[in-house]
């Protein structure tokens, strides 16, 4: 009984006194003195993992198309992913910077480690990536119950519909990320682990580039059972017309011209998981086609 | 000639003063009296001494540098077209430094990189126009025309088949971003040591610009005299890349503006250009940072706009 109230008392004060300590998708640690309060998230995805890790109230600034959830189109912005405002960043004081690996500019995540802002850097490349991401994301905001609760809904909810498509029967998918130039992407993408989730078979999976840039000669001697491509909400509209002209297309034959919303599917985030229910349902429809 | 070059020495340090004071984030004047005392808030302090003045300095000396090449190439070329980048320069630093960047190699890397990729396409060229032994400044223009033509190609080449995801970081260094630069010491230290090293031979410059049979027979060693002007003009440039990507329009415009309004005196001409190259650069990227903040534009874009009716009125007013 005393054993336990010391262990418990020990729990209580290290946790008071122990730095709050995260491993980043670069292979940093980044160990800050106490849970961060002002954070900058330097790209849409990052904005919406941090609301997702129910720290969204702690965000201060975000960059441009940073605008999911609703909430986060009232914050400022510091530029663009790609460029970004280094004293509009500074003025606001942050005590954590959340990066992307590949996507902001090196010369200024290089300034900013000059400068001593903390940052975190995070690119998720898998489901496992995401609900590990909102938890270590969680875990220096000081948010661990919303963002450990997250993480196990959308791990639980991958599985689950890992379980139900495990049987499905295959159907060859090209997925258009552009049209012009005309580029898609291989199983490494979480585009294409989406794609394979739900019985998919990307036609171009197994190209050495991430987002390779294919020719239209590609796709028809793939001849892939289902064209997919990402617009906005998910309506039809114009971007897969072209493939119309060619009526050999198993494709275009059975009508198998597809859309998902651009915005679930597009960012390592949560959303994936509605993203995946959604590509699922198209992937059905085509099997019935 | 003092007289014209200490106005433009007042106007450059104004445009530094005005650089420092403005930003997206707005400082007060006399908050940034206290940050140059030593005192002032630490955020202020971090804006204006980690920040402002590293760029704003890289800034003026990317000008400065990059007009005074400019001067140099006119006056080598005999031909009022010319800038810094005529001879491929840019092309050759360009892919020097995109390469860097496609193997994922460091900022400091990159500049090397680019660094190395200006020196080797100068000596390219001053190798192929050297061939037969006859060096003419059309032969050697023409070469360099080619060359730089060769060097676009590659560059071309290289966006297409880069991954999607370095593109735009590629295609900032191409327009010219005063924000690559860290340090501004390289650039302001070559700017110095060059301007004293030409100096002294800006009289025979004066003499070559009225042609090279003139020149040798009033005394001036012209084969000499053009490989130094030419070797140093591609050292000026390739610092300059190397420390801002290529920002294009200022070493062919403010040489050109200046003599509308100083004349053609070599010995007034070099070191105004780096004068007026650095305030002009220090006015344009102190507008790219904060006319549509927060979002960042490209410094080569403002000079254009801005020189481009400067220049058309200095002209218009020279007839």
């Amino acid at each position: 009984m005393i054993y336990r109230v010391f262990l418990l008392f020990f729990a209580l004060v290290s946790s008071v006194f122990a730095d709050v300590c995260a491993t980043d998708d670069a292979g940093h640690v980044l160990c800050l003195p106490t849970v961060a309060q002002r954070i900058v998230a330097l790209s849409p995805g990052a904005t919406e993992l941090m609301f997702a890790a129910g720290a969204g109230n702690k965000v201060v600034a975000v960059v441009d198309y940073s605008d999911y959830p609703p909430a986060a189109l009232n914050l400022p912005s510091v530029g663009n992913y790609t460029r970004i405002d280094m004293e509009a960043l500074l003025a606001l004081r942050p005590d954590l910077v959340i990066t992307w690996v590949t996507g902001n500019p090196p010369a200024q995540v290089e300034l900013l480690k000059a400068l001593d802002v903390p940052q975190f850097a995070i690119e998720p490349r898998t489901f496992e990536g995401v609900s590990s991401v909102l938890e270590r994301l969680s875990t220096l905001a000081g948010t661990e119950q919303q963002g450990f609760a997250e993480a196990e809904r959308f791990h639980a909810g991958i599985a689950a519909l890992s379980e139900q498509y495990r049987n499905a029967e295959p159907v060859s998918v090209f997925y258009q990320v552009w049209a012009q130039p005309l580029m898609t992407i291989n199983n490494d993408h979480l585009i294409g682990k989406v794609l394979q989730l739900c019985g998919g078979v990307n036609v171009f999976g197994d190209m050495p580039r991430l987002v390779p840039r294919i020719s239209a000669e590609a796709v028809l001697e793939a001849d892939p059972l289902v064209i997919l491509t990402g617009s906005v909400g998910g309506v039809s509209d114009g971007q897969l017309d072209r493939w119309k002209n060619y009526s050999r297309l198993k494709a275009v034959a059975r009508n198998n011209l597809l859309f998902v919303p651009a915005s679930l599917i597009s960012r390592p985030t949560p959303r994936l998981l509605e993203a995946s229910k959604y590509v699922c349902q198209k992937l059905d429809i085509a099997r019935e086609h | 000639m003092t007289r014209s070059l200490s106005g433009l020495a007042a106007i450059a340090l104004i445009a530094v003063l005005l650089a420092l004071a403005i930003g997206s984030v707005t400082i007060p004047p006399l908050e940034l009296w206290q940050v140059i005392q030593g005192e002032g808030s630490a955020l202020n302090r971090t804006l204006i001494v980690d920040l402002r003045l590293p760029r704003t300095l890289a800034a003026f000396a990317t000008g400065g540098l990059l007009a005074v090449a400019g001067a140099l190439m006119q006056v080598l070329l005999r031909n009022p077209l010319a800038d810094p980048y005529i001879l491929g320069l840019s092309g050759g630093a360009a892919v020097g430094a995109l390469l860097a960047m496609l193997a994922g190699l460091g900022t400091l890397l990159i500049s090397g990189s680019a660094f190395a990729g200006a020196m080797l396409a100068t000596f390219l060229v001053f190798g192929l126009a050297h061939g037969t032994g006859s060096w003419t400044p059309t032969r050697l223009l023409l070469t360099g025309v080619v060359v730089a033509a060769g060097w676009g190609a590659v560059i071309t080449l290289m966006l297409a088949v880069s991954p999607a995801d370095q593109l735009p970081g590629m295609l900032y260094w191409l327009m010219g971003d005063v924000s690559y630069a860290r340090t501004p010491w390289p650039a302001l230290v070559v700017l110095a040591v060059s301007i004293v090293l030409i100096m002294p031979l800006a009289r025979n410059l004066n003499v070559l610009a009225r042609g090279p049979m003139q020149a040798a027979a009033l005394g001036v060693s012209v084969r000499p005299l053009e490989w130094a002007v030419y070797l140093l003009a591609s050292l000026l440039t390739a610092t300059a890349v190397t420390t801002a990507g290529s920002v294009g329009f200022v070493g062919l415009i403010v040489p050109h503006m200046l003599r509308l309004v100083l004349g053609n005196d070599q010995r007034i001409i070099l070191p105004a250009s780096a004068l007026a190259g650095g305030t002009l650069l220090v006015l344009a990227d102190t507008l790219a940072r904060t006319v549509i903040a927060p979002e960042q534009l490209p410094v080569g874009v403002i000079t254009a706009l801005l020189g481009v009716p400067m220049f058309l009125y200095l002209l218009h007013r020279s007839r």
